[in-house]
């Protein structure tokens, strides 16, 4: 049985789960303070960066920080939710389906509704500012290669985030420690970005990529340089181990 | 030939058997009627059929195959109902056939005919949550039906049906093996219920297979031992009860 | 509000908010032990310091933790037709919402003693002790109470309308983003439920708490009225 397939399956259960107008929801949300705030662009000569270097940066800031990650535990909830609210997950389990790759069909799932997020915040960017060009009278938009490419590093440095929050909500029971920890894992990441071992915590990747694009764009500050050895090592490695023990959980309450 | 065999199969939960050295035979083709008691171990026996749980010891085989080497295939031919109605809350009666229809890979028009066949035809573009009791069990029954497998493997697949339900639900499983040339096995703890369904018994208590035969077998076997054999009810209490016996005279 | 306790047990709900406030009281812990130099020789009181070092990131997980709280409430509820029985029972959705607001505001009560305690030891450890008073310490927890309540029960009132958990969460947690994004200075702005919680003492303390403490009226009276005309639908 084909992932293709698979897919197409997993997404036709999120029909009337309303997950589609959370994520839209989240993306206007993140942009709307940008545009009332819009005037503040012009008012950062200490860090040297440009009004339409800031107006993105910020936004794609806050997005990779809190928003991004925190919109995919809530995404695992609804997938596992589904599952096991009606005892859906009983009945997958008597089709001839190997339950490992339905296991890696909703990580899938779960990414492609990241992607999703991604591709409706970096289209309500372009909409914002639109707005705020107008308001300020001051183009504030950006071409759109730097904005795909950020939204697309964003959304790649994300993986191995998402299969941490996917194995959490897969092997622990308990809703409330799954989303708790998830949680509780983004907020540290603000501290972990100012360390050297930064690489060794999944959960700042995204913030982590955006800074140093914010010190490149930003003349007068210093940002990290991004290392590819030892940094993509270890985020394979980490993706890995934590897709393999989230499959080898998967189901085994309702098997046991 | 047998459909299903089971070789000594056993299920512990800790220092609890839930079931103990169980050999069924069931025949291809008829009904084979699983009956005993709530807690008898029907259950657990079913799902380890499914492999929705792993047997402690002993080994089965279904359709010649055997688990878990050929768990694929044999989940491909087998339908199953299991106790709770399982299924998606968020979608319509018709999408939830519809989502087992395409990892089936059965054509189009099954999902439909499933549906006319439990009588949920008028109510497919209901939400599933939104289903009563009895339409919930139906739906579990049609998802059961659906691409006519060569078996078919339902747990108390009557309960909380109202009495035409049960009736009609009834006729369509006494139906099926001519209907759609399959197997089904069929639990219940109530023996009259299965008495008018099912060409084969086995009766499980407390984990034990007590007997396994035809309705007639089971009469003279009563008789031989001097149970009442006129009423099958009472056959079946004193089958159960004296095993209880035995079980505490140990 | 016995019959709320009960219905919490084996749900996590009270490891969850002592996990959540222990590790809350990490932060000022961690950060006095790993950049004490940053901070001791500030002119500020020491309890001010503390605050303005870490109480963003505090309040942060104060927040997540509440709204995390109230989906679960209510998701017992929903997840195996609990509500149904209940609304067949003589007891009325708006003493069950009040109940739970009180089981919350429990757990609450909790995390901020774990983080005063936590607050306290900073200041003996690392300041010259007596320097850190307690009048002060449980006048701050007291107002952070009083700040914290108002997100409670917003959260509540949306978990008590969405059947489904993803989406009160969902809420929630863009919710607690909004705040995050709010400039501070604005004091309109600063009443947003989820925003109050973010302040620390200083001026306007006295403004923000009566806002909060009508917020908190005005939101356990909209969930009761709520609670029995959604019956209705």
């Amino acid at each position: 049985m084909s992932g293709l397939f698979l897919l197409g399956i997993e997404w036709s259960k999120l029909r009337r789960s309303k997950i589609v107008w959370i994520l839209v929801a989240a993306a206007i949300i993140l942009w709307v303070p940008s545009v009332l705030n819009a005037h503040l662009n012009f008012q950062m000569q200490a860090e040297g960066i440009s009004p339409e270097n800031n107006f993105f940066i910020q936004g794609f800031m806050g997005l990779a920080w809190f928003l991004f990650p925190a919109s995919i535990v809530v995404s695992t909830v609804l997938l596992t939710q589904i599952e096991r609210g009606n005892g859906g997950i009983l009945k997958m389990l008597t089709l001839p389906v190997d339950p490992r790759k339905l296991c890696l069909g909703k990580f899938t799932v779960l990414l492609s509704l990241s992607a999703f997020q991604m591709i409706i915040s970096t289209g309500v960017y372009f909409i914002s500012g639109a707005i705020a060009s107008q308001t300020q009278n001051y183009d504030l938009l950006l071409g759109p290669a730097p904005v795909l490419r950020m939204a697309g590093v964003i959304w790649l440095t994300a993986i191995p985030m998402a299969a941490f929050f996917w194995m959490l909500s897969v092997c622990v029971k308990a809703p409330v420690f799954s989303m708790g920890i998830g949680l509780a894992s983004i907020v540290p990441s603000v501290l972990m970005i100012n360390t050297k071992a930064w690489f060794l915590y999944p959960m700042c990747y995204p913030f982590y990529a955006v800074t140093v694009e914010y010190g490149k764009l930003a003349e007068n500050t210093s940002c990290g340089k991004i290392a590819l050895v030892p940094w993509i090592p270890v985020a394979v490695l980490f993706t890995g181990a934590c897709l393999i023990i989230a499959c080898l959980c998967f189901g085994k309450a309702e098997r046991s | 030939m047998n459909m299903i065999e089971t070789h000594d199969l056993t299920k512990n939960y800790g220092d609890f058997q839930a079931v103990f050295k169980v050999n069924l035979h069931v025949p291809k083709g008829g009904v084979y009627g699983f009956v005993g008691p709530n807690g008898a171990g029907k259950s657990t026996t079913m799902k380890m059929l499914l492999g929705l749980t792993p047997p402690t010891e002993g080994t089965f085989s279904i359709n010649g195959k055997t688990y878990p080497k050929a768990r694929q295939e044999i989940l491909r031919s087998t339908g199953s109902f299991i106790e709770a109605p399982a299924f998606y809350g968020n979608l319509t009666g018709e999408e939830n056939l519809e989502l087992i229809r395409r990892i089936l890979k059965l054509p189009k028009s099954s999902v439909a005919e499933a549906l006319e066949l439990v009588g949920l035809a008028p109510f497919g573009k209901r939400l599933a949550k939104k289903y009563s009791l009895g339409m919930k069990q139906r739906l579990g029954l049609a998802g059961a039906l659906l691409g006519r497998p060569p078996l078919l493997i339902l747990d108390e697949p009557t309960n909380g049906l109202d009495p035409a339900g049960i009736h009609e639900v009834r006729e369509l499983i006494r139906s099926l093996p001519k209907q759609l040339d399959c197997t089904v096995l069929v639990s219940s703890h109530l023996l009259s219920e299965i008495q008018l369904m099912a060409d084969h018994i086995g009766i499980l208590d407390r984990g034990k297979l007590l007997f396994e035969g035809t309705m007639e077998e089971l009469k003279t076997y009563a008789a031989s031992m001097g149970y009442p054999a006129d009423n099958l009810e009472d056959t079946f209490l004193a089958l159960v009860h004296q095993a209880e016996e035995g079980g505490r005279r140990k | 509000m016995a019959l709320e306790f009960t219905k919490i047990k084996r749900t996590g709900l009270l490891p969850a908010f002592l996990c959540g406030g222990l590790l809350a009281s990490m932060i000022p812990v961690l950060n006095m032990a790993v950049r004490s130099e940053a901070y001791v020789n500030l002119s500020q009181p020491p309890l001010d310091i503390l605050l303005d070092g870490n109480w963003q990131t505090m309040a942060m997980l104060n927040l997540l933790l509440a709204v995390i709280g109230a989906c679960l409430v209510y998701h017992t509820e929903f997840a195996d037709n609990a509500m149904e029985k209940m609304r067949t029972l003589p007891i009325g959705e708006g003493r069950m919402f009040l109940g739970k607001t009180l089981v919350l505001a429990c757990m609450c009560i909790v995390v901020l003693i774990i983080e005063t305690a936590a607050l306290a030891t900073c200041g003996a450890i690392w300041f010259e002790s007596g320097d850190i008073v307690w009048p002060d310490l449980m006048r701050n927890a007291g107002c952070m109470l009083l700040l914290l309540l108002p997100a409670v029960i917003l959260s509540l009132l949306v978990a008590s309308l969405c059947e489904n958990m993803w989406i009160s969460f969902g809420i929630g947690v863009l919710g607690v983003f909004i705040a995050t994004m709010m400039p501070s200075e604005n004091f309109a702005l600063s009443l947003f439920p989820f925003a109050l919680h973010f302040h620390v003492l200083g001026e306007k303390t006295a403004e923000l708490g009566v806002g909060a403490a009508v917020e908190i009226l005005a939101l356990v009276a909209a969930g009761a009225v709520i609670q029995k005309i959604r019956r209705r639908f």
